[in-house]
């Protein structure tokens, strides 16, 4: 019996099983997959293989005497902070702008001594924040134990943020 | 004569420095303010009758953040109480009790907290409304540090079920 009869005969037993359709259900995976994919990047939710620090490249499209150029305009980098273990529920800051917020040393600032202050008992976690110039010092104190410092610029953070380190450290400069 | 003028300032220093901390740890398990001010009262009085060589400022304070939880569950414990308490439930007004030192923006949750069993309760409060770190509770309430996280994590379930339950 030769290779050829052998693909031939194998080619038919497939079409004796027409609901067979393994090709088929490997698609529907890889479909689901790549929608879960984008879910999460739509939701700006980092995949677990992805590092605690990456670099975002954002690119524009500048129109220049009719022909179009792409031009790298800002590299932005961003720091994963704030994420509690496997706690996902009191994760409060995600991906946060590092131009505008930088991890300092802890300093154990007392209520008293703090401007703003959010307790969120349901949430699990403490934020105390203090106007220092034109920066605010925030520090974060999480159920589990940990106890984060940053020093946010609220000119550099965007209004529509929505990361809860950086409406935080606005509400304490607007504070007053 | 010098001698007992100095201790009567420090025991007017230490209850300037306590009072009020104290105050909202007592009120947190007892729920009424004339309770609350008996607890602290007694207290202070086991710290000047005891004369316990304390080592420094921390051990001093949780000495009496101890003392006045223990006070509160003897209280809480005795078969009067238990008789009256019922009519001492704690309610949105006695929650406004609590002198924070700072403006609370939830009042509801402050009132769940209240309605949290001890176990519960004295952690969360002393986390969240005390801002004691995890090893500081388990010097005071004399449990396993991973305990204080397990009822942490529990008070703060339970606080939402309460939450839940009003809403």
């Amino acid at each position: 019996m030769s290779i050829q009869e052998v693909g031939h005969k194998a080619k038919e037993s497939i079409r004796e099983y027409p609901h067979k359709s393994i090709q088929k259900h490997t698609e529907g995976f890889q479909e689901s997959l790549m929608q879960n994919l984008k879910n999460r990047e739509q939701e700006g939710m980092p995949s677990e293989s992805v590092k605690a620090k990456r670099e975002c490249t954002c690119a524009e499209t500048v129109s220049v005497s009719g022909k179009e150029q792409t031009v790298e305009t800002r590299t932005e980098s961003r720091v994963n902070v704030g994420v509690t273990g496997n706690a996902a529920r009191i994760r409060i800051s995600g991906l946060m702008n590092q131009e505008a917020v930088q991890t300092v040393e802890v300093r154990h600032m007392s209520y008293e001594e703090s401007d703003n202050i959010e307790i969120a008992v349901t949430e699990g976690y403490t934020l105390k924040g203090k106007r220092e110039g034109n920066q605010v010092y925030v520090e974060a104190k999480y159920e589990d134990g940990r106890l984060e410092a940053y020093r946010v610029d609220p000119a550099k953070v965007q209004e529509q943020t929505r990361q809860r380190i950086e409406q935080f450290a606005l509400e304490t400069a607007e504070s007053i | 004569m010098e001698h007992k003028f100095e201790k009567e300032q420090r025991w007017e220093d230490l209850a300037g420095e306590y009072q009020t901390m104290l105050y909202r740890i007592a009120f947190s398990n007892m729920k009424n303010r004339a309770d609350a001010e008996d607890v602290v009262q007694e207290a202070f009085l086991r710290y000047m009758k005891d004369e316990k060589p304390i080592q420094n400022k921390e051990h001093e304070k949780a000495w009496l953040i101890r003392t006045t939880i223990h006070i509160c569950m003897d209280i809480l414990k005795s078969s009067w109480h238990r008789k009256t308490v019922a009519l001492d439930e704690a309610s949105a007004a006695q929650a406004k009790n609590v002198w924070l030192p700072y403006q609370s923006k939830d009042d509801s949750t402050l009132e769940a907290v209240l309605q949290l069993p001890v176990h519960y309760r004295n952690p969360i409060w002393l986390f969240y409304y005390e801002d004691y770190s995890i090893q500081e509770i388990a010097v005071v309430l004399n449990e396993k540090e991973g305990t204080v996280k397990t009822r942490l994590r529990r008070g703060r379930e339970e606080i939402r079920k309460i939450l839940c339950r009003n809403c």
